[in-house]
């Protein structure tokens, strides 16, 4: 039999290469899986697709009736301001009562109540009142609906104190008004599939980063092939590492496809900073979550038991991270619980390289918090590695 | 025979098979089987896994359609869903695995309670079944204890008594004794044939075990889907007209070689070498192998009755010449043995492993030199999977220690971990891999240089028997075939010592001799020590030592044969009684002396000291019963026998339990 080797160099270049063969072994793995590659190729490209043109955030095309008790030339403009794209005139109703069977039934999302003296009252200067009824068992759009109503009404009413003002012999420009000026700046055509597809891009970086580890992993310990690599001269960091690394780069080709074969051709989602550095700090976050998947592997017996402990994890990450929601809206006792998620710390990354430009200078912040955090999982879920079969 | 023969002739069998088939997308598990099984006999399907056995048991008791032929329980053939469900109250299924149709968490007593409510067992009849039931498979004591905490004999005489409660006609049992201790086993067996001779009721059983053919009335031999066989026991030996001859040679290496140019069915165990001459008797056997021997000293030989096993192996050839050939001529350097023993290459003293309160191996203490087999024997948790996991350092002992070239493996290195090889239980490479991939992935991690990995990418393919399956993934590949390469693999890197756990469960008796054939070879020519476990009785005959372990403790180590030596001289020579009726004649001798005297299908087997006045006592005293005595004959001592000896040795004295 062949002398083991001793000597430094040697020993560093088998180390690596015991890396380099289980890497290529994941990868092949992960290949012949064909559940787990479809999920794989899916995440980064239909599912993308379908984040940009199904789940908008936006009000559109929502069914207004209307309950005119007034039936003046008044009612009727005010009731032709609803219009497409946000509302659609569903037609009239005859009585409350219907118009709030119909709101029941979710026929209609808002009802428009014009009470019999709105023309008389709007004739004789005297305030008058119209009633919106909006379903909002769906908080945004309801949300948006009630605001959207609320613009249209207010604009309705400056027409009419403007036309007042004219028949009274004034000049309706002097009124002391304030108009804002926005300047929307890094998506100027406020086009929310940039939002839509970066966002859910991360979520399922995220999803994947700890879920295909962790698969790795727990299908070693499933079919008892990782005793057959324990008894080997193989350490535990090198098994985790070459989970790591080859889950890396299956991520890094998924972002690449999605970013330059999806985003870009199909939604012209902007790459304004550098493309080296994005990719750099993608997989440090691929590694920050890679331990996290490694830690769940330790705690699960089998894979139906990991995938449950990877959702209970992703979860509170995406929550927790700002992704769909704003950071300055949740409670501060969940603001510094935010601080954990490594969702969040990449998220600056992302949107910062890619809409704004940024550079490290201006994420080193979030780059050092993802380091820090993902050196104390891998920690971790080594330790409990060692612990359990070493 | 007793009843079996006398009401089979007159009535239609209970169970008809006919040109049975069934696939699984395109695989045919099941091709063209047919069989009849007649009213009160326990008929026998025996194969290694894949071989068929479970779909076709699952059809018959009406859980699973199949794709062709006729299927009659009861006469009623089962051809549609409502078929099913017709015989289905008059049959018992117990499925493969220990106590897996159980309710870990419910005792004995709610298990069965369980299914007579499932089987509407009216309350009274419920009762006083179970009373009968619990005493005669002795689980009375221990009604209230739960399922998860019984030993595994224990569990399946429970599944059994489930079964049971609802008197079936017809009892389908798939695999009960598979990985149950010896002496569970016997009991087992006596247990079945009790309460179907009380019933009247008929048996369909299958097992793994070739050595267990003679506890079944008639059986039918399966491989691959197939019926290769079917018949008595006695009969189906005598299918091959030949003889089996022992011998012990000077260079058993080359001896082996020379015999393999004149007879086709030879093989290596422990020291000895076993011939199957078929055609031929035991004086031309024996010159024949004296003269093949030529000038290698013979030390020993004598000749047996073939076991049924070598009648398999000769039948398969008959199909396929090539079944069972073995791979090249061992080009053998003779003195390879001689620079052998240097110390020793495995080392365990006085071995502990604790799992919370339960103590899985209690101190074991052996030595395995260079160059030699050792096995370790026992049934499914007796501690010898544990033992293995210590002494490759996956597991850290409790107390005591172990070492590996006398290195403690607690504290192994890289260097001692290139020096060892392990095939672990069941099959544990990537089964997503093909088999180039998988040996290539492990000359990787062991280091080797890529001309290295090709060398013994060669040599793997070549002594495995692989090539031509290079590019098949490692899970589509038959089980002998897995094997081979898990060996391949766990050998890519030539280490000196081999720890090997279970690595022939469920391959079929060729893949399992050819298994044996490999570490033979690494054994004699390459000095490799080699550790392996097996609950396979028959194959610790490959083992140059032994030693059988039993509630995690070892209870003796020394080689095959002298094993058997000692129990012959402890307790006496091993004679067949062939008596009717069987169950009134076991019932007599065991009340005259002969505690142990157990049930082989319609033959008993018992230890007597001298066995040819004992032969005629017992047979004056069978006669004096009534009992009619066909043949009272000695035969040979089996490994299940020096088995049961020494745990019921054990358990009298108490000093286990």
């Amino acid at each position: 039999m062949k002398r083991p080797a001793t000597d430094f160099p040697s020993l560093a270049r088998i180390w690596l290469q015991q890396i380099a063969v289980l890497s290529l072994k994941e990868i092949r793995q992960l290949l012949r899986d064909r559940a787990l590659f479809i999920y794989t190729v899916y995440i980064f490209t239909a599912n993308i697709i379908i984040a940009a043109g199904g789940a908008s955030n936006e009000l559109r095309d929502s069914p207004v009736r209307v309950h005119d008790a007034d039936r003046s030339v008044a009612s009727r403009d005010l009731i032709y301001s609803f219009q497409p794209p946000r509302f659609r005139l569903a037609g009239e109703v005859d009585s409350a009562a219907e118009a709030l069977r119909l709101l029941d039934r979710g026929e209609a999302r808002m009802i428009l109540d014009i009470p019999p003296d709105f023309a008389e009252s709007l004739r004789r200067q005297r305030p008058a009142h119209v009633q919106a009824l909006i379903d909002t068992s769906q908080a945004n759009t309801g949300y948006l609906a009630s605001s959207y109503a609320a613009r249209i009404v207010a604009r309705f009413s400056e027409a009419q104190v403007q036309r007042n003002i004219i028949r009274a012999g004034g000049d309706p420009r002097n009124l002391p008004t304030i108009r804002n000026e926005v300047r929307v700046w890094y998506n100027p055509d406020l086009n929310d599939k940039w939002f839509n597809t970066i966002s859910e891009l991360l979520t399922m970086v995220t999803v994947a980063c700890i879920l295909l580890p962790a698969a790795a992993m727990i299908r070693e310990k499933e079919r008892g092939t990782l005793e057959q690599l324990l008894v080997s001269p193989l350490t535990p960091l090198q098994i985790m590492l070459s989970k790591l690394l080859s889950m890396m780069l299956v991520m890094l080709c998924g972002t690449t496809v999605a970013i330059f074969g999806i985003m870009q051709p199909l939604y012209h989602v902007p790459f304004v900073g550098s493309v080296p550095l994005f990719f750099l700090l993608a997989a440090l976050y691929a590694f920050t979550n890679a331990g996290l998947g490694l830690v769940a592997a330790t705690f699960a017996r089998n894979s139906a038991q990991v995938g449950l402990v990877v959702l209970l994890m992703v979860m509170p990450i995406v929550m927790l991270s700002g992704t769909w929601t704003p950071m300055e809206s949740m409670p501060a006792w969940l603001r510094s619980l935010m601080y954990l998620s490594p969702l969040r710390h990449f998220i600056e990354v992302a949107y910062g390289i890619l809409l704004r430009g940024a550079g490290i200078g201006l994420l080193w912040e979030s780059v050092a918090a993802m380091a820090a955090i993902g050196i104390a999982l891998f920690a971790l879920g080594l330790a409990r590695f060692r612990r359990q079969f070493a | 025979m007793g009843q079996a023969a006398l009401v089979a002739a007159a009535e239609a069998p209970l169970l008809r098979v006919a040109g049975f088939v069934k696939r699984y997308g395109r695989r045919s598990a099941v091709k063209e089987v047919s069989l009849e099984v007649r009213r009160g006999e326990i008929y026998g399907l025996i194969g290694p896994d894949g071989a068929g056995k479970s779909s076709l048991m699952k059809a018959v008791a009406g859980v699973l359609s199949f794709d062709a032929g006729r299927l009659e329980v009861f006469g009623i053939q089962l051809d549609s869903e409502a078929a099913a469900e017709r015989v289905k109250g008059r049959l018992g299924f117990m499925p493969q695995g220990l106590g897996l149709n159980l309710y870990p968490e419910l005792s004995i007593e709610e298990n069965i309670d369980f299914f007579a409510r499932l089987r509407l067992v009216p309350a009274a009849e419920l009762a006083q079944r179970k009373e009968r039931l619990l005493a005669i498979t002795r689980l009375a004591r221990f009604r209230s204890r739960a399922m998860k905490h019984l030993s595994g004999g224990m569990k399946q005489k429970l599944a059994l008594v489930c079964t049971l409660i609802h008197e079936p006609e017809l009892i389908v049992l798939d695999e009960p004794t598979t990985g149950v201790d010896p002496v569970s086993r016997r009991d087992f067996w006596l247990i079945l044939s009790e309460i179907l001779h009380e019933r009247g009721a008929t048996a369909l059983v299958s097992t793994a075990y070739m050595d267990e053919a003679s506890r079944f009335h008639r059986l039918a031999l399966m491989l691959d889907g197939r019926i290769l066989a079917a018949g008595r026991p006695q009969d189906l030996r005598r299918r091959v007209p030949g003889v089996a001859v022992q011998l012990r040679a000077e260079h058993q290496a080359e001896a082996l070689a020379r015999l393999r140019s004149v007879f086709a069915q030879v093989q290596a165990l422990g020291a000895w070498i076993h011939v199957f001459a078929q055609d031929r008797d035991a004086t031309a056997a024996e010159r024949e192998i004296r003269a093949a021997l030529a000038d290698i000293a013979l030390h020993e030989m004598f000749s047996t009755e073939p076991e049924l096993e070598d009648v398999f192996i000769a039948s398969l050839r008959q199909q396929d010449p090539h079944a069972g050939a073995m791979s090249a001529a061992v080009q053998a350097p003779l003195a390879a043995m001689a620079a052998a023993a240097d110390g020793n290459a495995i080392a365990a003293r006085g071995l502990t492993r604790d799992f919370g309160e339960f103590r899985a191996v209690d101190r074991v203490s052996f030595n395995v030199s260079r160059g030699e087999i050792f096995g370790l024997l026992g049934a499914n948790g007796a501690g010898k999977t544990t033992c293995i996991k210590m002494l490759t350092g996956i597991l850290p002992p409790s107390a005591g220690e172990g070492s590996v070239g006398g290195i403690d493996m607690r504290h192994a290195g890289r260097a001692i971990k290139q020096r060892i090889g392990y095939v672990s239980q069941a099959f544990s490479l990537y089964t997503d891999l093909t088999v180039v991939e998988n040996v290539r992935l492990f000359a990787g991690i062991y280091g080797l240089t890529r001309r290295e990995a090709g060398e013994r990418l060669a040599w793997t393919l070549d002594n495995g028997g692989l090539a031509g399956y290079e590019n098949e993934t490692a899970g589509s590949l038959p089980m002998g075939l897995r094997q081979r390469l898990a060996l391949g693999c766990a050998l890519v890197h030539r280490p000196q010592v081999l720890f090997l756990d279970e690595p022939t469960s469920g391959v079929d008796p060729v893949g399992r001799r050819q298994f044996w054939e490999i570490l033979f070879r690494l054994s004699r020519i390459d000095g490799v020590a080699i550790l392996v476990t097996t609950h396979y009785m028959s194959e610790a005959e490959h083992c140059d030592r032994l030693a059988l372990m039993y509630a995690g403790g070892i209870v003796a180590d020394a080689a095959p044969a002298e094993l058997k030596r000692r129990v012959t001289e402890e307790a006496g020579s091993l004679l067949e009684i062939s008596a009717s009726p069987v169950l009134q004649a076991l019932a007599l001798l065991r009340s005259a002396g002969y505690p142990d005297a157990a049930l082989f299908g319609e033959h008993i087997h018992l230890l007597a000291r001298d066995p040819d006045t004992a032969g005629t006592q017992l047979r004056q005293m069978l006669a004096g019963a009534g009992i009619a005595v066909a043949h009272i004959g000695r035969r040979p001592l089996s490994m299940e026998d020096v088995f049961v000896h020494y745990v019921t040795l054990l358990e009298r004295g108490g000093t286990l339990q």
